[in-house]
């Protein structure tokens, strides 16, 4: 099988399909992994897909395996709560994560693929003073950037989510909220599956139980990869392994300033909806958002280790959902259906890596910790023109590796720690 | 048959539950229905003739009664308040409200079922390939795509009565009741161990209580033995939820008086996990018509019960299960007109229906057979959740047609009844004894020499599906051929397909539905169930509600000793982080100025104190702050900053030395826990072989601070032991003595508001008494109390920053005009090389005194300094300062403005530029601190 011929999705397309019952195209092919490529990209997240979807849209670049050692979006990518938003603090966060932003609003087009964009809106509560400080600095940094953003008391927050207690002989009472009509959240799977069979109908390759067991390089380049199905040669290998960068990374003796620690996240049983909006509290460390399946969807903070392993806890539930019972205590009779857990790679002012590292042709895309989806289409576009021109686009210039090096970090610590 | 009792009650069963002397009223959508004690929603609904019970999830089908159990996914209502309640386990209440959730605008009429109609062209993820195009209409798609979802509604008020969380420490905890689980509960406890029964339904027995006379007795003579053994506690209407790392186990305990269910925290030695299995369904035309059954559904209806669920049935199935429930519908009148056993060969087409119910069945012989009701008995499901959760993958085998635990159990955990295998009631009950002696034996000495029997599963028919399509996922209405077509498209594996067409992700969590799913899409790919292999079962096993997990809150809100003080004297409080404490006690410009001219005292409590003690405490001091600390004379305190290693500001205070080897640290208040956290965590991984203890003192001071030109007058008048003169208790210097009489009070001359000022820490049982007595004879001074905001505006006049107010997570120590305290020429230190980096580079944002050209002007904290669209700075602090009677503030602005006299443009909030003037000094007040030194 050469090229996936692409079969547009539409109303009439289902519904003519209905008719007949003729079956859908495959919506990525399974193909031999061939000896060499012009790019190869590990990691079948979210980052890679749409790294190897610009590669070929937007440069031409088609010779390009996407190879994961499970299956498309297995990693952060199918287990993230997919809330999207631009109100950062640094004006290099905000106006990457705009841009972001941006490409998912017109994501299902360009895709041919409903990702179920929801700009919902995205409310952060602040408990105390110092916390409506802080908003109040974020609403002023992303109002200068052109962001939609600003400071609301308790009886607006009142008003978009009726079921919160603003009242003020709570424990943690609601002093206001930054909100940010634009954020809302969107179905991962289907921007993972989206960016691959879009990749995949330009001539991009997706190889799922491909794992890179090693990396090969010669005279300070990189030469190719080696994985469970034999070795690969490319010029470029670029690392979109989120939460086992810092493996990858060495296999190529590449030092990363990451540290892995799980995430946790929990969903409910299905209820009528009766919450529009993303709710998250900083010091509560939990957000909330209600699916279109209406599930409510829970986060919080990372755990406080470091680990390689996705089991969840008890504590995590527990802590939730008395935190969340602050916040709705109306909702106590709802079910927790379903916890899980993923893997963040966090560095030290909670910002991406992307670009060159010391090894010549491997490129990193790491470093996203618990805010990376919102970025994948900005970082996807950025890193493809990066691989096809050997230059850095301006856009994420302020996150190269270098920078903790040469001491510009780009702290998003007041703005990344729970929000995602 | 009486109404009282429902049409369909039949005579008095053996085994059976119900009270018939009791009868209960109830609701069903608005209309009165009449049911016995001991019944669940859907047995009375069952005796009263009612079929169909609820909507499907995405095609609004009819739907009745399926597998009859807990984890029935047609059986879910709304009671009173409360969705998704699971009807085929809860039981009748007087006055219940039970209603059909999502159906619009009834159960009978719901428009949602035109999607039925359409189900051809909504087949699974359809909405990934739709609506796509007008982008802007896609909000409005998704609002009805909202309304044919979602389950039962939760109310919008109503608050959440805490249910308190237990802990128990049993050796064993053996997960359920029936005959594997009280065998293995009783060889445990015989023994010697302490062992925790948890039984999912009303009573122990397990499938042996819908049985023949002899299993309910051999139930019966199980269940005394247990009840009557000293070390079995047993509970019922509890489930094990979730078994975490070191058998670490949540158990929910439901019908409790007032709130649902409460959380049981169990640490037990080992855990036999021993649930029984689950009948799975059988995938083919019509499985999910009202009148299809599982054949435990109907058990348990005719024998529990005494209900009969249908007129004229027809049986199918591939085992002895089947052949039990004719038996028990014969028993109870029903007329069963044909038994279609697999194992002989018979064959099941399809159902069909009228009028939305069961009407009949087409068999494979190619005859009809028209029936209301249909029992199916395709096979077994072994819940293996909890092996899961302790780390085992379950394998399948091939003969029993099912998964069955995996090997290398975790060495805590056992396994046993059905779950294992199959096999008579006396063999179930010997495994049972074999593996509860083994539990007890890893539990109490380690060493596990009892040797189970052999058991695992009997030869079993492969029915999964037959020759029809037909649903596989009840809870989110996914048919067989949505899973093929899925497949086929390439959503081939069982991650895949499970999250692209939601199979197994539903209230059912895949104990119904995977087996089903994976053999559908193992014929898909042409590959063998054991190639397709299994998704991963995550905690919890059933859901649970978010007021069990939540119990209790014990976060507490802190108070200073002298709160009630405060709140009868007029304080205004506001929170600060864990404390509250007064912001004001009605005009903070008031309090200024009288702290200014004369004295005033605030309640600092909450500042976070620890005491240092040990050999190598000045290490300590050296390592976490920037400044020296190695010649602070005893008697003498120092101000210090702590940066991360990033370089980046992240807590101030004073620390001094008490006597050789204690030194007495404070922190800011909302940084104590943090710091205390950072010191461990330095001394226990970075330096474990330094002497320093470390106690947290905070809340056992009480801490006051006296400021204003008359705080020593005041102070002199309480203390005899100590002399408070400039010239023996000078600036930045510590006593300890008694004050009012009160030993053991530690006394600071530092001053955060710029005046002369002693920071006094006295014991937290003496601290009202100490402020009273303080604001008794501060009364000739004109003495005020002053709050946080006065504090503010006076350390905002003196041009003290305020770490988190004034530094941000970037602000590095030259950034913060404490150069001067930085001492690079000290060994390593946190934050060391990159503080080095910043003072060569000159990188980074510097703090600033700012007065707004306007004086009247004071912008809002936060607001942006831009110039030429690029932000250059902001306002970090900004007060109107009674004192220079003029608004005042400090800014972070990068370097090339940090100029004294260049005017900055300052962007309000609301868009409005004003200009400030950025000034030489952090301070307005006093920047030679001649009032500190006086
Ligand atoms: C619980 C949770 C909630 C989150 N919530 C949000 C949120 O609300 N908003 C937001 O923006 N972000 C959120 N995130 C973060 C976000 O999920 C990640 O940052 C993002 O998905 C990273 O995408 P990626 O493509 O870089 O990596 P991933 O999606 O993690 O993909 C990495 C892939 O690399 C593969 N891989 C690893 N090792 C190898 C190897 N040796 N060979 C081949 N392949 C390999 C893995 O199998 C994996 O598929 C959340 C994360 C978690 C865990």
């Amino acid at each position: 099988m050469s090229r996936n011929k692409p079969v547009k999705y539409s109303a009439l397309g289902l519904f003519k399909r209905g008719l007949s019952g003729k079956e859908w195209p495959r919506v990525w092919r399974d193909v031999d992994l061939k000896k060499t490529y012009d790019v190869v990209i590990i990691g079948a997240g979210v980052h890679g897909l749409s790294t190897a979807y610009y590669l070929a849209k937007n440069h031409g670049v088609k010779n390009v395996a996407v190879v994961d050692r499970a299956y498309v979006g297995g990693g952060g990518s199918g287990r993230n709560t997919a809330i999207l938003r631009s109100n950062y603090l640094t004006p290099e966060g905000v106006r990457f994560y705009d841009r972001s932003v941006d490409l998912y609003r017109h994501l299902a087009a360009d895709l041919n693929f409903n990702v179920m964009f929801a700009p919902r809106g995205h409310l952060t509560l602040a408990h105390n003073d110092g916390a409506l400080r802080t908003m109040r600095w974020r609403a002023e940094v992303n109002k200068v950037q052109g962001i939609d953003s600003e400071v609301i008391g308790p009886e607006e927050i009142k008003k978009l989510v009726p079921y919160m207690d603003v009242s003020d002989d709570t424990r943690y009472p609601i002093l206001g909220a930054l909100y940010h009509p634009p954020g809302g959240i969107i179905r991962h799977d289907a921007v993972n599956w989206g960016y691959a069979r879009a990749a995949d109908a330009m001539g991009v390759e997706i190889h799922q139980k491909t794992e890179v067991l090693g990396i090969n390089t010669a005279g300070g380049k990189v030469t190719g990869v080696r994985t469970n199905r034999g070795d690969v040669s490319a010029p470029i290998v670029i690392n979109c392994t989120a939460g086992w960068a810092t493996l990858i990374a060495d296999m190529a003796g590449v030092k990363l300033p990451i540290i892995t620690h799980p995430l946790q996240a929990a969903v409910t049983e299905p209820v009528q909806m009766f919450l529009s909006s993303v709710v998250v509290s900083g010091s509560l460390h939990v957000y909330v958002s209600q699916t279109d399946r209406g599930e409510l969807v829970f986060g919080a903070s990372t755990d406080p280790y470091a680990a390689y392993s996705m089991r969840s806890s008890l504590e995590f539930t527990e802590e939730l959902a008395g935190h969340v019972l602050e916040l709705m205590p109306s909702i106590s009779k709802m079910r927790v259906l379903r916890q899980w857990s993923g893997l963040c790679d966090i560095t030290p002012d909670f910002s991406p890596i992307m670009g060159f590292t010391e090894v010549e042709g491997f490129l990193v895309d790491v470093g996203w910790g618990t805010y990376g989806f919102k970025a994948g289409p900005a970082s996807g576009e950025a890193m493809a023109q990066l691989a096809a021109t050997n230059k850095t686009p301006e856009i994420i210039s302020a996150f190269d590796l270098a920078r903790f090096e040469e001491g510009r970090l780009a702290s998003e610590r007041g703005a990344a720690a729970v929000g995602h | 048959m009486s109404g009282a009792q429902g049409s369909s009650r039949g005579a008095q069963r053996l085994g059976e539950v119900v009270d018939r002397n009791r009868t209960i009223t109830f609701t069903f959508n608005g209309k009165k229905y009449k049911g016995l004690e001991g019944d669940t929603i859907i047995s009375a609904l069952t005796a009263n003739g009612v079929k169909i019970v609820s909507r499907s999830w995405k095609y609004h089908r009819r739907r009745g009664v399926m597998s009859g159990n807990y984890h029935d996914p047609n059986c879910h209502f709304q009671v009173n308040d409360e969705p998704n309640v699971r009807g085929a386990h809860r039981r009748l209440e007087e006055g219940m409200v039970v209603s059909t959730q999502n159906v619009s605008p009834s159960l009978k009429f719901d428009i949602g079922a035109v999607n039925q109609k359409l189900s051809r062209f909504l087949t699974a993820g359809f909405y990934y390939k739709t609506f796509i195009k007008p982008e802007r209409l896609w909000p409005t798609y998704e609002k009805v795509l909202q309304r044919f979802a979602g389950g039962g509604k939760v109310a919008a008020t109503g608050h959440h009565v805490p249910a308190d969380k237990r802990y128990a420490h049993p050796d064993v905890l053996v997960a359920g009741g029936g005959p594997s689980g009280m065998s293995a509960a009783l060889s445990a406890a015989d023994a010697g161990s302490n062992v925790l029964l948890v039984e999912e339904e009303y009573e122990l027995g397990g499938f042996l209580r819908w049985g023949t006379a002899d299993e309910l007795a051999v139930a019966q003579s199980l269940r005394e033995k247990v009840a009557a053994h000293p070390k079995i506690t047993t509970l019922t209407n509890a489930v094990v939820a979730g078994r975490y790392d070191q058998n670490w186990v949540s158990v929910i305990e439901r019908g409790l008086p007032v709130v649902m269910e409460s959380l049981i925290k169990v640490r037990t030695a080992t855990l036999v996990a021993a649930p029984g299995l689950i009948e799975r369904p059988y995938v083919f035309e019509g499985n999910d018509l009202p009148g299809v059954m599982l054949s435990t559904a109907v058990l348990r209806l005719v024998n529990l019960y005494a209900v009969k669920p249908g007129e004229r049935a027809v049986v199918f199935t591939g085992n002895d299960s089947g052949i039990a429930a004719a038996e028990a519908l014969r028993g109870i009148g029903v007329d069963v007109v044909q038994v279609v056993d697999a194992r002989h060969g018979g064959g099941l087409v399809r159902a069909t229906s009228s009028r939305g119910v069961l009407s009949g069945v087409e068999l494979s012989d190619g005859s009809k057979v028209l029936c209301d009701l249909l029992v199916v008995a395709a096979g077994w499901t072994a819940p293996t959740t909890l092996l899961n959760l302790s780390g085992n993958h379950p394998v399948f085998d091939e003969a029993g047609a099912r998964f069955v635990p995996g090997p290398d159990l975790d060495d805590t955990v056992f396994a046993t009844g059905g779950l294992v295998g199959d096999g008579t009631i006396d063999e179930i009950l010997a495994h049972g004894a074999a593996v509860g002696r083994q539990a007890s034996e890893r539990a109490t000495n380690g060493s596990v020499t009892t040797v189970a029997p052999a058991f695992s599963p009997d030869p079993h028919l492969p029915l999964f599906f037959g020759t029809t399509k037909g649903i596989v996922d009840f809870s989110e209405d996914v048919s067989s051929k949505d899973l093929l077509t899925a497949a086929h498209e390439g959503y081939n594996s069982v991650e895949l397909l499970k999250r692209y067409t939601t199979a197994t992700m539903g209230p059912a969590q895949g104990k119904l539905e995977t087996i089903n799913t994976v053999a559908v899409l193992a014929s898909a790919n042409g590959e063998s169930i054991e190639e397709t292999g299994t998704t991963v079962w995550r905690p919890p096993y059933v859901p649970i509600t978010l007021g069990a997990l939540a119990g209790r809150s014990y976060e507490p809100v802190r108070y200073s000793p002298m709160q009630a003080w405060h709140e009868s004297h007029g304080g205004i409080n506001i929170v600060a982080g864990q404390w509250m404490r007064p912001e004001h006690y009605g005009d903070a410009a008031k309090e200024v100025s009288t702290v200014r001219s004369g004295v005033g005292i605030i309640d600092v409590t909450p500042l976070g104190k620890f005491e240092l003690k040990g050999t190598d405490v000045t290490k300590l001091l050296n390592l976490v702050y920037v400044n020296k600390w190695s010649k602070l004379e005893v008697g003498a305190v120092r101000y210090g900053v702590m940066c991360g290693e990033d370089g980046v500001i992240f807590d101030d205070g004073v620390t001094g030395h008490l006597s050789e080897d204690r030194y007495f640290m404070s922190t800011t208040s909302s940084g104590a826990a943090g710091v205390y956290a950072h010191l461990e965590s330095w001394l226990q991984t970075g330096f474990p072989e330094w002497d320093v203890t470390i106690t947290n003192v905070t809340s056992a001071y009480a801490s006051i601070n006296i400021a204003g030109p008359q705080s020593r007058e005041l102070l002199s008048k309480l203390v005899s032991d100590v002399d408070l003169s400039n010239e023996a208790f000078p600036y930045m210097n510590l006593r300890t003595g008694t004050i009012a009489g009160v030993p053991g009070c530690h006394m600071w001359r530092i001053g955060f508001t710029g005046e002369l000022s002693f920071e006094i820490h006295v014991p937290a049982g003496f601290g009202a008494y100490v402020w009273e007595t303080l604001m008794e004879h501060g009364a000739d001074f004109g003495i005020t109390p002053f709050g946080l905001e006065a504090q503010r505006i006076m350390r905002l006049e003196k041009g003290h920053f305020i770490v988190g107010q004034d530094t941000d997570g970037v602000t590095q120590g030259f950034s913060a005009g404490i150069d001067w305290l930085i001492k690079l020429d000290k060994d390593d230190f946190i934050g060391k090389p990159e503080l080095q980096w910043q003072h060569d580079s000159g990188a980074g944002f510097r703090l600033v005194g700012i007065h707004p050209n306007d004086p009247k002007q004071v912008p809002t904290e936060a607001s942006q300094i831009v110039i030429d669209g690029i932000i250059q700075g902001r306002i970090t602090s900004s007060r109107f300062s009674p004192t220079l009677n003029r608004s005042i503030c400090l800014g972070l602005v990068v370097p090339a403005l940090a100029v004294a006299g260049t005017v900055v443009p300052i962007r309000l909030p609301n868009g409005t530029i004003i200009q400030g003037t950025v000034m030489e000094h952090h301070a307005s007040y006093d920047h030679e601190g001649a009032k500190l030194r006086g």
